[in-house]
Protein backbone atom coordinates (compact mmCIF):
# COMPACT_ATOMS: atom_id res chain seq x y z
CA UNK A 1 0.00 0.00 0.00
CA UNK A 2 1.08 3.58 -0.75
CA UNK A 3 -1.00 5.49 1.02
CA UNK A 4 -2.01 5.15 4.84
CA UNK A 5 -5.49 5.43 4.10
CA UNK A 6 -7.98 2.89 4.67
CA UNK A 7 -8.58 0.72 1.35
CA UNK A 8 -12.48 1.57 -0.01
CA UNK A 9 -12.47 -2.28 0.23
CA UNK A 10 -12.29 -2.51 3.75
CA UNK A 11 -15.36 -0.65 4.36
CA UNK A 12 -16.87 -2.88 1.26
CA UNK A 13 -16.39 -5.98 3.24
CA UNK A 14 -16.65 -4.55 7.06
CA UNK A 15 -20.23 -5.10 7.69
CA UNK A 16 -20.47 -8.48 6.49
CA UNK A 17 -17.38 -9.04 8.61
CA UNK A 18 -18.50 -7.98 11.57
CA UNK A 19 -21.53 -9.87 11.13
CA UNK A 20 -19.85 -13.02 10.69
CA UNK A 21 -17.43 -12.50 13.51
CA UNK A 22 -20.85 -11.62 16.17
CA UNK A 23 -22.56 -15.14 14.34
CA UNK A 24 -19.61 -17.30 14.43
CA UNK A 25 -16.46 -15.65 16.23
CA UNK A 26 -18.23 -15.01 19.24
CA UNK A 27 -20.57 -18.20 19.76
CA UNK A 28 -17.20 -20.12 19.19
CA UNK A 29 -15.41 -18.19 21.71
CA UNK A 30 -18.56 -18.88 23.85
CA UNK A 31 -18.41 -22.29 23.48
CA UNK A 32 -15.17 -22.71 25.00
CA UNK A 33 -16.27 -20.75 27.91
CA UNK A 34 -19.31 -22.59 28.48
CA UNK A 35 -16.77 -25.86 28.31
CA UNK A 36 -14.42 -24.73 31.23
CA UNK A 37 -17.04 -23.58 33.32
CA UNK A 38 -20.45 -25.95 35.30
CA UNK A 39 -23.77 -24.95 35.30
CA UNK A 40 -23.50 -21.66 37.56
CA UNK A 41 -20.88 -20.25 35.61
CA UNK A 42 -18.06 -20.83 37.81
CA UNK A 43 -14.70 -22.32 36.42
CA UNK A 44 -14.54 -26.26 36.29
CA UNK A 45 -11.48 -26.53 34.91
CA UNK A 46 -11.28 -29.56 32.61
CA UNK A 47 -14.50 -31.34 34.54
CA UNK A 48 -16.55 -31.35 31.56
CA UNK A 49 -14.21 -32.64 29.35
CA UNK A 50 -13.38 -35.65 31.88
CA UNK A 51 -17.19 -36.23 32.47
CA UNK A 52 -17.40 -36.40 28.05
CA UNK A 53 -14.68 -37.97 27.21
CA UNK A 54 -14.89 -41.21 30.32
CA UNK A 55 -19.14 -41.40 29.91
CA UNK A 56 -19.72 -44.86 28.92
CA UNK A 57 -21.04 -44.30 25.25
CA UNK A 58 -18.47 -42.28 24.09
CA UNK A 59 -16.71 -45.10 22.63
CA UNK A 60 -19.18 -46.35 20.70
CA UNK A 61 -20.07 -43.30 19.46
CA UNK A 62 -16.41 -42.15 18.32
CA UNK A 63 -16.53 -45.94 17.01
CA UNK A 64 -19.83 -44.83 14.63
CA UNK A 65 -18.80 -41.77 13.86
CA UNK A 66 -15.47 -43.26 12.14
CA UNK A 67 -17.22 -45.83 10.30
CA UNK A 68 -20.21 -43.83 9.23
CA UNK A 69 -17.81 -41.19 8.07
CA UNK A 70 -14.95 -43.85 6.28
CA UNK A 71 -17.71 -45.92 4.99
CA UNK A 72 -19.53 -42.43 3.34
CA UNK A 73 -16.77 -41.42 1.73
CA UNK A 74 -15.42 -44.64 0.82
CA UNK A 75 -18.60 -45.40 -1.07
CA UNK A 76 -19.13 -41.75 -2.39
CA UNK A 77 -15.81 -41.30 -4.02
CA UNK A 78 -16.60 -45.20 -5.75
CA UNK A 79 -19.70 -44.52 -7.14
CA UNK A 80 -18.88 -40.74 -7.64
CA UNK A 81 -15.81 -41.62 -10.05
CA UNK A 82 -17.37 -44.74 -11.49
CA UNK A 83 -20.21 -42.84 -12.72
CA UNK A 84 -17.92 -39.46 -13.72
CA UNK A 85 -15.76 -41.46 -15.95
CA UNK A 86 -19.24 -43.14 -17.52
CA UNK A 87 -20.39 -40.02 -18.38
CA UNK A 88 -17.69 -38.82 -19.35
CA UNK A 89 -17.81 -41.13 -22.63
CA UNK A 90 -19.47 -40.53 -25.75
CA UNK A 91 -23.28 -42.05 -25.63
CA UNK A 92 -26.60 -41.43 -26.63
CA UNK A 93 -29.18 -39.21 -24.42
CA UNK A 94 -26.03 -38.19 -22.30
CA UNK A 95 -26.70 -34.60 -21.13
CA UNK A 96 -30.14 -36.33 -19.81
CA UNK A 97 -28.28 -39.13 -18.00
CA UNK A 98 -26.11 -36.31 -16.76
CA UNK A 99 -29.28 -34.41 -15.45
CA UNK A 100 -30.85 -37.51 -13.82
CA UNK A 101 -27.80 -38.31 -11.96
CA UNK A 102 -27.98 -35.29 -9.88
CA UNK A 103 -31.61 -36.23 -8.86
CA UNK A 104 -30.24 -37.26 -5.56
CA UNK A 105 -27.96 -34.48 -5.00
CA UNK A 106 -30.80 -32.05 -5.62
CA UNK A 107 -33.24 -33.84 -3.28
CA UNK A 108 -33.44 -32.11 0.00
CA UNK A 109 -31.32 -34.41 3.05
CA UNK A 110 -34.43 -34.46 5.30
CA UNK A 111 -36.86 -36.11 2.11
CA UNK A 112 -34.08 -38.17 0.97
CA UNK A 113 -34.08 -39.69 4.35
CA UNK A 114 -37.72 -40.61 4.99
CA UNK A 115 -37.75 -41.50 1.37
CA UNK A 116 -35.27 -44.43 2.12
CA UNK A 117 -36.94 -44.86 6.02
CA UNK A 118 -40.04 -46.11 3.89
CA UNK A 119 -37.63 -48.44 1.01
CA UNK A 120 -35.95 -49.95 4.15
CA UNK A 121 -39.18 -50.69 6.26
CA UNK A 122 -38.80 -54.07 7.19
CA UNK A 123 -42.40 -55.41 6.31
CA UNK A 124 -43.19 -53.37 3.58
CA UNK A 125 -40.06 -51.65 2.33
CA UNK A 126 -39.39 -52.13 -1.64
CA UNK A 127 -35.06 -53.25 -0.58
CA UNK A 128 -36.47 -56.31 1.24
CA UNK A 129 -39.03 -57.26 -1.52
CA UNK A 130 -36.30 -57.24 -3.84
CA UNK A 131 -33.73 -58.51 -2.23
CA UNK A 132 -35.72 -61.43 -1.37
CA UNK A 133 -37.34 -61.72 -5.45
CA UNK A 134 -33.69 -61.74 -6.08
CA UNK A 135 -32.99 -64.58 -3.52
CA UNK A 136 -30.27 -62.88 -2.08
CA UNK A 137 -31.93 -62.54 1.99
CA UNK A 138 -34.44 -65.25 2.92
CA UNK A 139 -36.22 -63.50 5.40
CA UNK A 140 -36.78 -59.53 5.95
CA UNK A 141 -34.32 -58.06 7.28
CA UNK A 142 -34.49 -55.07 9.97
CA UNK A 143 -32.42 -52.78 8.30
CA UNK A 144 -32.91 -49.73 10.56
CA UNK A 145 -33.84 -51.72 13.99
CA UNK A 146 -30.96 -54.39 13.43
CA UNK A 147 -27.92 -52.94 15.68
CA UNK A 148 -25.91 -54.71 13.19
CA UNK A 149 -27.12 -53.34 9.42
CA UNK A 150 -28.35 -49.87 10.65
CA UNK A 151 -24.77 -48.29 9.73
CA UNK A 152 -24.08 -49.95 6.52
CA UNK A 153 -28.08 -48.82 5.73
CA UNK A 154 -27.69 -45.31 6.68
CA UNK A 155 -24.08 -45.25 4.85
CA UNK A 156 -25.68 -46.28 1.85
CA UNK A 157 -28.22 -43.60 2.04
CA UNK A 158 -25.47 -40.90 2.34
CA UNK A 159 -23.44 -41.97 0.04
CA UNK A 160 -26.47 -42.03 -3.12
CA UNK A 161 -27.12 -38.40 -1.72
CA UNK A 162 -23.39 -37.28 -2.43
CA UNK A 163 -22.67 -39.13 -4.85
CA UNK A 164 -23.45 -36.88 -7.69
CA UNK A 165 -21.50 -34.02 -6.43
CA UNK A 166 -18.06 -36.79 -6.82
CA UNK A 167 -19.18 -37.54 -10.38
CA UNK A 168 -19.33 -33.56 -11.48
CA UNK A 169 -16.17 -32.66 -9.64
CA UNK A 170 -15.02 -35.93 -11.67
CA UNK A 171 -16.20 -35.32 -14.81
CA UNK A 172 -14.78 -31.11 -14.84
CA UNK A 173 -11.76 -33.12 -14.21
CA UNK A 174 -11.40 -35.24 -16.74
CA UNK A 175 -12.98 -32.47 -19.42
CA UNK A 176 -10.07 -30.39 -18.84
CA UNK A 177 -7.36 -33.83 -19.38
CA UNK A 178 -5.78 -33.17 -22.82
CA UNK A 179 -6.63 -35.71 -25.85
CA UNK A 180 -3.22 -36.54 -26.38
CA UNK A 181 -2.51 -37.99 -23.42
CA UNK A 182 -5.10 -41.07 -24.45
CA UNK A 183 -3.63 -40.66 -27.55
CA UNK A 184 -0.44 -41.52 -26.46
CA UNK A 185 -1.13 -44.47 -25.21
CA UNK A 186 -4.06 -45.63 -27.52
CA UNK A 187 -1.72 -46.07 -30.13
CA UNK A 188 0.27 -48.38 -28.13
CA UNK A 189 -3.18 -50.34 -28.21
CA UNK A 190 -3.62 -49.62 -24.36
CA UNK A 191 -7.11 -50.50 -22.84
CA UNK A 192 -9.37 -48.91 -21.07
CA UNK A 193 -8.59 -49.89 -18.08
CA UNK A 194 -5.51 -48.82 -18.50
CA UNK A 195 -6.69 -45.14 -19.38
CA UNK A 196 -8.50 -45.09 -16.32
CA UNK A 197 -5.74 -46.34 -13.87
CA UNK A 198 -2.37 -44.38 -15.36
CA UNK A 199 -4.03 -41.27 -17.05
CA UNK A 200 -7.57 -40.49 -15.58
CA UNK A 201 -6.79 -40.95 -11.70
CA UNK A 202 -3.65 -39.23 -11.88
CA UNK A 203 -5.14 -36.46 -13.19
CA UNK A 204 -7.61 -36.14 -11.29
CA UNK A 205 -5.67 -36.63 -7.98
CA UNK A 206 -5.99 -32.87 -6.91
CA UNK A 207 -9.38 -32.85 -7.60
CA UNK A 208 -9.84 -36.40 -5.60
CA UNK A 209 -7.64 -34.81 -2.57
CA UNK A 210 -9.76 -31.52 -2.18
CA UNK A 211 -12.98 -33.47 -2.40
CA UNK A 212 -12.00 -36.01 -0.26
CA UNK A 213 -11.69 -33.46 2.53
CA UNK A 214 -14.81 -31.98 1.82
CA UNK A 215 -16.71 -35.10 2.03
CA UNK A 216 -15.12 -35.70 5.07
CA UNK A 217 -16.40 -32.65 6.54
CA UNK A 218 -19.91 -33.16 5.40
CA UNK A 219 -20.15 -36.82 6.52
CA UNK A 220 -19.16 -35.05 10.23
CA UNK A 221 -21.76 -32.63 9.37
CA UNK A 222 -24.24 -34.92 8.97
CA UNK A 223 -26.96 -34.84 11.47
CA UNK A 224 -29.95 -34.64 9.05
CA UNK A 225 -30.16 -38.00 7.71
CA UNK A 226 -29.19 -40.51 11.30
CA UNK A 227 -30.88 -38.34 13.55
CA UNK A 228 -34.57 -37.72 11.37
CA UNK A 229 -34.24 -41.92 10.68
CA UNK A 230 -32.67 -43.56 13.66
CA UNK A 231 -32.24 -40.96 16.22
CA UNK A 232 -29.11 -42.38 17.12
CA UNK A 233 -30.67 -45.67 17.78
CA UNK A 234 -31.22 -48.86 18.37
CA UNK A 235 -29.71 -47.99 21.84
CA UNK A 236 -26.95 -45.79 20.31
CA UNK A 237 -25.69 -47.89 17.78
CA UNK A 238 -26.45 -45.53 15.06
CA UNK A 239 -25.52 -42.02 17.47
CA UNK A 240 -22.67 -40.05 15.96
CA UNK A 241 -20.88 -37.16 17.82
CA UNK A 242 -22.45 -34.19 16.36
CA UNK A 243 -25.52 -35.69 17.26
CA UNK A 244 -24.38 -36.14 20.98
CA UNK A 245 -23.57 -33.06 21.17
CA UNK A 246 -27.42 -31.73 19.84
CA UNK A 247 -29.10 -34.66 22.69
CA UNK A 248 -26.26 -33.78 25.39
CA UNK A 249 -27.87 -29.88 25.12
CA UNK A 250 -31.08 -30.12 23.96
CA UNK A 251 -32.71 -33.31 25.59
CA UNK A 252 -30.55 -33.62 28.90
CA UNK A 253 -30.07 -29.67 28.82
CA UNK A 254 -26.36 -30.54 29.91
CA UNK A 255 -25.22 -26.89 28.10
CA UNK A 256 -21.57 -26.91 29.28
CA UNK A 257 -20.93 -30.74 28.90
CA UNK A 258 -22.12 -30.40 25.20
CA UNK A 259 -19.92 -27.47 24.96
CA UNK A 260 -17.13 -29.35 25.71
CA UNK A 261 -18.09 -31.85 23.04
CA UNK A 262 -18.33 -28.95 20.81
CA UNK A 263 -14.86 -27.64 21.75
CA UNK A 264 -13.41 -31.01 20.59
CA UNK A 265 -15.62 -31.57 17.55
CA UNK A 266 -14.25 -28.49 16.35
CA UNK A 267 -10.23 -29.09 16.89
CA UNK A 268 -10.52 -32.35 15.11
CA UNK A 269 -12.92 -30.79 12.15
CA UNK A 270 -10.27 -27.22 12.14
CA UNK A 271 -7.78 -30.00 11.05
CA UNK A 272 -9.16 -31.53 7.65
CA UNK A 273 -10.54 -27.46 7.44
CA UNK A 274 -6.60 -26.29 7.63
CA UNK A 275 -5.80 -28.89 5.10
CA UNK A 276 -8.77 -28.63 2.57
CA UNK A 277 -7.61 -24.92 2.72
CA UNK A 278 -3.90 -25.56 1.82
CA UNK A 279 -5.09 -27.18 -1.15
CA UNK A 280 -7.30 -24.72 -2.09
CA UNK A 281 -4.42 -21.99 -1.81
CA UNK A 282 -2.21 -24.50 -3.81
CA UNK A 283 -4.53 -24.69 -6.76
CA UNK A 284 -5.26 -20.85 -6.37
CA UNK A 285 -1.94 -19.59 -7.33
CA UNK A 286 -1.45 -22.73 -10.43
CA UNK B 1 -18.72 -50.29 -36.10
CA UNK B 2 -16.83 -49.44 -32.96
CA UNK B 3 -18.97 -47.16 -31.92
CA UNK B 4 -21.79 -49.18 -31.87
CA UNK B 5 -20.00 -51.62 -30.10
CA UNK B 6 -19.19 -49.21 -27.12
CA UNK B 7 -22.47 -47.92 -26.95
CA UNK B 8 -23.51 -51.05 -25.87
CA UNK B 9 -21.13 -51.58 -23.92
CA UNK B 10 -21.75 -48.59 -22.22
CA UNK B 11 -25.78 -48.86 -21.88
CA UNK B 12 -25.87 -51.34 -19.08
CA UNK B 13 -23.90 -49.28 -16.89
CA UNK B 14 -25.50 -46.28 -17.55
CA UNK B 15 -28.59 -48.15 -17.28
CA UNK B 16 -28.01 -48.91 -13.79
CA UNK B 17 -26.63 -45.82 -12.96
CA UNK B 18 -29.89 -43.73 -13.96
CA UNK B 19 -31.94 -46.78 -11.86
CA UNK B 20 -30.34 -46.42 -8.58
CA UNK B 21 -30.19 -42.78 -8.94
CA UNK B 22 -33.67 -41.96 -9.98
CA UNK B 23 -35.39 -44.82 -8.32
CA UNK B 24 -35.86 -44.01 -4.83
CA UNK B 25 -37.46 -40.20 -5.93
CA UNK B 26 -39.27 -42.30 -8.22
CA UNK B 27 -40.68 -44.79 -5.65
CA UNK B 28 -41.52 -41.71 -3.16
CA UNK B 29 -44.25 -39.93 -6.02
CA UNK B 30 -45.39 -43.11 -6.78
CA UNK B 31 -46.00 -44.07 -2.71
CA UNK B 32 -47.28 -40.44 -2.78
CA UNK B 33 -50.30 -41.45 -4.74
CA UNK B 34 -51.34 -45.10 -2.95
CA UNK B 35 -53.95 -45.32 -1.14
CA UNK B 36 -53.33 -47.03 2.70
CA UNK B 37 -54.14 -50.95 1.39
CA UNK B 38 -51.95 -50.97 -1.41
CA UNK B 39 -48.89 -49.60 0.54
CA UNK B 40 -48.84 -52.12 3.19
CA UNK B 41 -49.07 -55.08 0.73
CA UNK B 42 -46.94 -58.19 -0.06
CA UNK B 43 -45.74 -58.02 -2.64
CA UNK B 44 -45.58 -54.51 -3.35
CA UNK B 45 -47.70 -52.80 -6.09
CA UNK B 46 -45.65 -50.79 -8.29
CA UNK B 47 -48.25 -48.49 -9.56
CA UNK B 48 -51.00 -47.13 -7.46
CA UNK B 49 -54.20 -48.52 -8.88
CA UNK B 50 -56.16 -46.54 -9.05
CA UNK B 51 -53.81 -43.37 -8.06
CA UNK B 52 -55.03 -41.16 -5.38
CA UNK B 53 -55.41 -38.07 -3.75
CA UNK B 54 -55.99 -39.29 -0.07
CA UNK B 55 -52.65 -38.38 1.00
CA UNK B 56 -52.10 -35.36 0.14
CA UNK B 57 -55.74 -34.50 1.53
CA UNK B 58 -54.20 -35.98 4.73
CA UNK B 59 -51.04 -33.51 4.28
CA UNK B 60 -52.67 -30.29 3.27
CA UNK B 61 -56.28 -29.96 5.17
CA UNK B 62 -55.55 -32.18 8.44
CA UNK B 63 -51.81 -31.70 9.25
CA UNK B 64 -49.94 -28.53 10.19
CA UNK B 65 -47.63 -29.34 6.59
CA UNK B 66 -49.18 -25.84 5.06
CA UNK B 67 -48.06 -23.96 8.09
CA UNK B 68 -44.53 -25.10 8.04
CA UNK B 69 -44.47 -24.90 4.53
CA UNK B 70 -45.26 -20.91 5.23
CA UNK B 71 -42.76 -20.47 8.16
CA UNK B 72 -40.19 -22.24 5.64
CA UNK B 73 -40.92 -19.52 2.88
CA UNK B 74 -40.87 -16.44 5.65
CA UNK B 75 -37.61 -17.81 7.10
CA UNK B 76 -35.71 -18.88 3.44
CA UNK B 77 -36.36 -15.78 1.49
CA UNK B 78 -35.87 -13.62 4.93
CA UNK B 79 -32.49 -14.74 5.42
CA UNK B 80 -31.24 -15.20 1.51
CA UNK B 81 -32.80 -11.53 0.92
CA UNK B 82 -30.41 -10.39 4.05
CA UNK B 83 -27.49 -12.13 2.62
CA UNK B 84 -27.73 -10.89 -0.61
CA UNK B 85 -27.59 -6.95 0.50
CA UNK B 86 -24.73 -8.09 2.70
CA UNK B 87 -23.05 -9.87 0.60
CA UNK B 88 -23.36 -7.52 -2.49
CA UNK B 89 -20.98 -5.15 -1.00
CA UNK B 90 -18.47 -7.46 0.50
CA UNK B 91 -18.16 -9.70 -2.62
CA UNK B 92 -17.46 -6.23 -4.39
CA UNK B 93 -14.64 -5.50 -1.90
CA UNK B 94 -13.15 -8.92 -2.26
CA UNK B 95 -13.22 -8.76 -5.98
CA UNK B 96 -12.18 -5.38 -6.79
CA UNK B 97 -9.87 -4.02 -4.45
CA UNK B 98 -6.44 -5.25 -2.92
CA UNK B 99 -5.78 -4.65 0.73
CA UNK B 100 -4.32 -5.78 3.82
CA UNK B 101 -6.24 -8.62 5.49
CA UNK B 102 -7.85 -9.25 2.26
CA UNK B 103 -7.16 -13.09 2.36
CA UNK B 104 -7.32 -13.57 5.78
CA UNK B 105 -10.97 -12.06 5.22
CA UNK B 106 -11.69 -14.24 2.70
CA UNK B 107 -10.44 -17.34 4.43
CA UNK B 108 -12.78 -16.53 7.16
CA UNK B 109 -15.63 -16.71 5.16
CA UNK B 110 -14.50 -20.21 3.64
CA UNK B 111 -14.14 -20.88 7.25
CA UNK B 112 -17.74 -19.90 8.06
CA UNK B 113 -19.10 -21.59 4.99
CA UNK B 114 -17.26 -25.32 5.64
CA UNK B 115 -18.18 -24.99 9.99
CA UNK B 116 -20.80 -27.73 10.58
CA UNK B 117 -23.54 -26.43 12.52
CA UNK B 118 -23.01 -28.24 15.87
CA UNK B 119 -20.07 -26.57 17.07
CA UNK B 120 -22.22 -23.28 17.80
CA UNK B 121 -25.36 -24.35 18.88
CA UNK B 122 -25.20 -24.38 22.52
CA UNK B 123 -24.00 -20.52 22.48
CA UNK B 124 -26.63 -19.80 19.31
CA UNK B 125 -29.12 -20.97 21.70
CA UNK B 126 -28.26 -18.62 25.08
CA UNK B 127 -28.04 -16.13 22.78
CA UNK B 128 -31.33 -16.60 20.65
CA UNK B 129 -32.96 -17.25 24.43
CA UNK B 130 -31.24 -14.28 25.50
CA UNK B 131 -32.61 -11.70 22.85
CA UNK B 132 -35.87 -13.48 23.13
CA UNK B 133 -35.39 -14.86 19.57
CA UNK B 134 -36.31 -18.83 20.12
CA UNK B 135 -39.12 -19.39 18.33
CA UNK B 136 -39.54 -16.26 15.77
CA UNK B 137 -38.90 -15.91 12.24
CA UNK B 138 -36.24 -13.15 12.78
CA UNK B 139 -34.10 -15.62 15.21
CA UNK B 140 -33.97 -18.39 12.47
CA UNK B 141 -33.36 -15.68 9.67
CA UNK B 142 -30.32 -14.07 11.61
CA UNK B 143 -28.89 -17.72 12.36
CA UNK B 144 -29.23 -18.64 8.76
CA UNK B 145 -26.99 -15.80 8.03
CA UNK B 146 -24.40 -18.44 9.15
CA UNK B 147 -25.37 -20.83 5.40
CA UNK B 148 -26.47 -18.01 3.45
CA UNK B 149 -23.51 -15.22 3.64
CA UNK B 150 -19.99 -16.98 3.40
CA UNK B 151 -21.94 -18.92 0.54
CA UNK B 152 -23.37 -15.36 -1.00
CA UNK B 153 -20.05 -13.98 -0.52
CA UNK B 154 -17.96 -16.49 -2.00
CA UNK B 155 -20.11 -17.06 -4.79
CA UNK B 156 -20.80 -13.54 -5.96
CA UNK B 157 -17.00 -12.71 -5.57
CA UNK B 158 -16.27 -15.02 -8.51
CA UNK B 159 -18.73 -13.08 -10.71
CA UNK B 160 -17.90 -9.83 -9.74
CA UNK B 161 -14.09 -10.69 -10.58
CA UNK B 162 -15.82 -12.25 -14.09
CA UNK B 163 -16.58 -8.94 -15.08
CA UNK B 164 -14.06 -6.81 -17.24
CA UNK B 165 -12.26 -4.12 -15.14
CA UNK B 166 -11.95 -1.48 -18.01
CA UNK B 167 -15.37 -1.13 -17.92
CA UNK B 168 -15.40 0.41 -13.74
CA UNK B 169 -12.15 2.19 -14.82
CA UNK B 170 -13.80 3.98 -17.57
CA UNK B 171 -16.32 5.12 -14.99
CA UNK B 172 -14.13 6.23 -12.19
CA UNK B 173 -12.12 8.12 -14.74
CA UNK B 174 -15.07 10.00 -15.65
CA UNK B 175 -15.95 11.03 -11.65
CA UNK B 176 -17.66 8.36 -10.88
CA UNK B 177 -17.93 7.52 -6.93
CA UNK B 178 -17.17 3.59 -5.81
CA UNK B 179 -20.40 2.76 -4.65
CA UNK B 180 -21.97 4.61 -8.17
CA UNK B 181 -20.01 2.11 -10.09
CA UNK B 182 -20.84 -0.71 -8.13
CA UNK B 183 -24.50 -0.15 -8.17
CA UNK B 184 -24.90 1.30 -11.68
CA UNK B 185 -22.11 -0.62 -14.02
CA UNK B 186 -21.13 -3.89 -11.82
CA UNK B 187 -24.67 -4.94 -10.27
CA UNK B 188 -26.47 -4.99 -13.41
CA UNK B 189 -23.81 -7.09 -15.33
CA UNK B 190 -23.57 -9.46 -12.34
CA UNK B 191 -27.53 -9.97 -12.23
CA UNK B 192 -27.81 -13.36 -13.36
CA UNK B 193 -25.20 -14.11 -10.57
CA UNK B 194 -26.98 -12.75 -8.04
CA UNK B 195 -30.33 -14.97 -9.44
CA UNK B 196 -28.24 -18.05 -9.06
CA UNK B 197 -26.86 -16.84 -5.67
CA UNK B 198 -30.03 -16.41 -4.45
CA UNK B 199 -31.53 -19.51 -5.56
CA UNK B 200 -28.96 -21.11 -3.84
CA UNK B 201 -28.88 -19.65 -0.78
CA UNK B 202 -32.64 -20.19 -0.86
CA UNK B 203 -32.36 -24.17 -1.20
CA UNK B 204 -29.80 -24.27 1.87
CA UNK B 205 -32.45 -22.67 4.10
CA UNK B 206 -35.18 -24.63 2.67
CA UNK B 207 -33.16 -27.60 3.38
CA UNK B 208 -32.05 -26.97 6.70
CA UNK B 209 -32.36 -29.05 9.44
CA UNK B 210 -30.15 -28.54 12.38
CA UNK B 211 -31.11 -25.32 13.64
CA UNK B 212 -34.69 -25.29 12.93
CA UNK B 213 -34.19 -28.20 14.85
CA UNK B 214 -33.14 -26.73 17.73
CA UNK B 215 -34.24 -23.20 17.67
CA UNK B 216 -37.81 -23.25 16.65
CA UNK B 217 -39.67 -25.58 19.02
CA UNK B 218 -43.03 -24.29 18.96
CA UNK B 219 -45.83 -25.90 16.64
CA UNK B 220 -46.28 -22.25 14.79
CA UNK B 221 -42.79 -21.72 14.33
CA UNK B 222 -41.57 -25.24 12.79
CA UNK B 223 -40.11 -25.24 9.89
CA UNK B 224 -40.86 -27.98 7.06
CA UNK B 225 -37.92 -30.06 7.55
CA UNK B 226 -38.96 -30.21 11.20
CA UNK B 227 -42.46 -31.07 10.17
CA UNK B 228 -41.67 -33.90 8.30
CA UNK B 229 -38.96 -35.69 10.89
CA UNK B 230 -42.09 -35.85 13.25
CA UNK B 231 -44.76 -37.30 11.00
CA UNK B 232 -42.68 -40.58 11.20
CA UNK B 233 -41.20 -40.16 15.01
CA UNK B 234 -45.13 -40.54 15.90
CA UNK B 235 -45.63 -43.97 16.70
CA UNK B 236 -47.98 -45.32 13.90
CA UNK B 237 -46.43 -43.74 10.84
CA UNK B 238 -48.72 -42.42 8.37
CA UNK B 239 -46.23 -43.33 4.87
CA UNK B 240 -48.35 -42.15 2.35
CA UNK B 241 -48.49 -38.86 3.88
CA UNK B 242 -44.78 -38.55 4.83
CA UNK B 243 -43.84 -39.31 0.78
CA UNK B 244 -46.89 -36.79 -0.03
CA UNK B 245 -45.36 -34.09 2.29
CA UNK B 246 -41.82 -34.99 0.97
CA UNK B 247 -43.25 -34.73 -2.14
CA UNK B 248 -45.03 -31.31 -1.32
CA UNK B 249 -41.10 -29.72 -0.30
CA UNK B 250 -39.25 -31.35 -3.01
CA UNK B 251 -41.40 -29.29 -5.47
CA UNK B 252 -40.25 -25.64 -5.28
CA UNK B 253 -36.56 -27.46 -5.40
CA UNK B 254 -37.52 -29.43 -8.73
CA UNK B 255 -39.06 -26.32 -10.21
CA UNK B 256 -35.88 -24.29 -9.80
CA UNK B 257 -33.75 -26.75 -10.39
CA UNK B 258 -35.33 -27.80 -13.90
CA UNK B 259 -35.37 -23.78 -14.76
CA UNK B 260 -31.90 -23.14 -13.71
CA UNK B 261 -29.86 -26.69 -13.73
CA UNK B 262 -26.34 -24.90 -15.10
CA UNK B 263 -26.52 -22.63 -12.36
CA UNK B 264 -27.62 -25.16 -10.00
CA UNK B 265 -24.27 -27.31 -11.36
CA UNK B 266 -21.86 -24.17 -10.85
CA UNK B 267 -23.27 -23.99 -7.63
CA UNK B 268 -22.15 -27.13 -6.71
CA UNK B 269 -19.13 -27.08 -8.33
CA UNK B 270 -18.23 -24.03 -5.85
CA UNK B 271 -18.64 -26.94 -2.87
CA UNK B 272 -21.48 -24.51 -1.74
CA UNK B 273 -23.89 -27.53 -0.18
CA UNK B 274 -24.34 -28.77 3.01
CA UNK B 275 -25.89 -32.12 2.74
Amino acid sequence: MTSRNISPGLWFILPTMLLLATLIIYPMLSTVELSLTDSSGAFAGMRNFNVAISAPSTRLILFNTAYYVIGSVVFQLLLGILAGILLNQQFAGRSVVRSLMLIPWVVPGIVAAMTWAWMFHTDYGIINYMLMQLGIISEPVGWLTDPDTVMPALIAVNAWKMFPFVAVMVLAGLQSVPDELYEAVRVDGASFWHEIWHIMLPQLQPVLVSVTLLLTIWALDGITIIYSITGGGPANRSMIFPIQIYVQAFEYFEFNRAAAMAVLYFLFIAVIIVLYMRMFAAQDKD
Amino acid sequence: MQDRRRTLVISLPVALLVLVAVFPFLWMAVSAFKPLAQLYTIPPRWLPDPPTLVNFKTVLFESNIPRYFVNSLIISIGSTSLALIFAIFAAYGFARFDFRGRSAALAFVLIGQLLPTATVIVPLYIVLNYLGLINTYLGLILVYLILTLPLSVWMLTGYFRGIPKELEDAAIIDGASHLGVLFRISLPLVSPGIIAVALYSFVATWNEFVFALSFATEKEMKTLPIGLAEFSTEFDTDWGAVMAASFVMTLPIALIFLVMQRMFVSGLMSGATKG
